[in-house]
């Protein structure tokens, strides 16, 4: 079903599954790197994919970007995006004393990755058992470039059934004070057939 | 004056103007210009190949077909084929990947298509800055024809 199609109870759905997920990869994440996580409702945008580089803040901004294959009975892509001040406070809070600016040096890579992929396991496992599906997360893999660049590996994934793109988006930071605060976007891109599977499994008519 | 060519999307002008695809992953910007009249376009190109059947949405996001539409349009406001140049930039592979995807060299396929697409026009190729793993921008300047990459990871700028 082209993505333009969903009505409003369909998007609750994705809001509501997307919701489930991201609690669970949250807990994950605060006790990684012991302190509190907070996450935003998400967010369900159906835009069109030369839009996505804006909604991410423009095209040019650095960003750490990971991603990871959704394998097993649905398909699709997961992307976590980083602005580069996020990540650095990320990796301050994994590693303890980090340089100044953000770095990648193999261990912070390393660390990154894994940031991701305990994101991405707690949040398909949860949309799995929710869904009774079976989603495995592939292994993950990361670049740091401009958000543009970052982002167009999923959209010419996407782009293949459509000139639109679903994205599910989340916001978390733990800390109040905003100086401080960890941001990120974590972005669900199903393909078309998985939507609907997932879909269907929460019983909104497709 | 400077318009920005977003992804899937082609734009034609005229001197002076200037012409900028932003954060090229593993798409491509692809210019064209007729150094006579002074016009050129730019397209921000995401896949190799139109399908030959069930093509959805924009033609303008294929590297073939998105050639063929900048050629199309620039005939139209009077170039000249015989003069068309083109520079190529972009085509990088982002995420090193151990696992086959049919993704895995889509930034190689998109450049290759687009080569492969001038030649068979015969508007030869006069540079290009493609592959590696690094994102760029480009700027195309429609008064000189010149092609600006900046790379923002490793605070490069190339001239092609």
């Amino acid at each position: 079903m082209p993505f333009r199609e969903l009505n409003s109870v369909q998007l609750d759905t994705l809001k509501e599954i997307s919701n489930i997920g991201m609690s669970h990869a949250a807990t994950a994440l605060s006790q990684m790197i012991g302190q509190r996580v907070n996450l935003t409702v998400p967010n369900v945008t159906i835009t069109e994919i030369s839009k996505v580089p804006e909604h991410l803040g423009g095209a040019e901004k650095m960003m750490v970007g990971i991603t990871l294959q959704i394998l097993g009975d649905a398909r699709g892509s997961i992307m976590l995006l980083f602005p580069q001040e996020s990540a650095h406070r990320l990796l301050c809070s994994l590693l303890g004393h980090q340089e100044k600016g953000l770095v990648m040096t193999e261990v912070s890579v390393s660390a990154l990755k894994e940031v991701g992929n305990i994101l991405a396991s707690a949040y398909l496992s949860a949309l799995g058992n929710l869904l009774n599906k079976t989603l495995i997360p592939s292994v993950p893999l990361l670049a740091y470039d401009m958000a543009g660049a970052v982002v167009d590996h999923v959209l010419i994934d996407l782009s293949q059934s459509g000139d639109f793109a679903m994205m599910v988006e989340t916001d978390f930071g733990g800390e109040p004070d905003q100086d401080l605060a960890i941001k990120g976007h974590f972005f669900l891109l199903p393909d078309p057939v998985t939507l609907n599977i997932f879909l269907s499994s929460v019983g909104g008519s497709v | 004056m400077s318009t920005r060519v977003t992804i899937a999307q082609v734009r034609i002008d005229q001197s002076p103007a200037v012409l900028k695809a932003y954060g090229l992953g593993s798409c491509v910007a692809v210019a064209l210009y007729d150094p006579e009249a002074r016009i050129g376009g730019l397209g921000h190109l995401l896949l190799p190949n139109r399908p030959e059947r069930n093509a959805l949405g924009s033609e303008s996001k294929y590297v073939d077909a998105g050639i063929l539409e900048i050629v199309d349009e620039l005939l139209q406001a009077g170039a000249s084929q015989d003069r068309l140049v083109a520079k190529v930039a972009g085509g990088a592979n982002m995420f090193e990947t151990s696992y086959q995807t049919m993704i895995k060299s889509i930034g190689a396929r998109n450049a290759r298509s687009a080569r492969e697409t001038l030649a068979s026009l015969g508007i030869p190729l006069f540079g290009e800055e493609v592959g590696g793993n690094r994102g760029r921008t480009v700027e195309f300047d429609l008064a000189t024809g010149n092609m600006m990459v900046y790379c923002a990871r490793d605070d490069d700028q190339v001239s092609i």
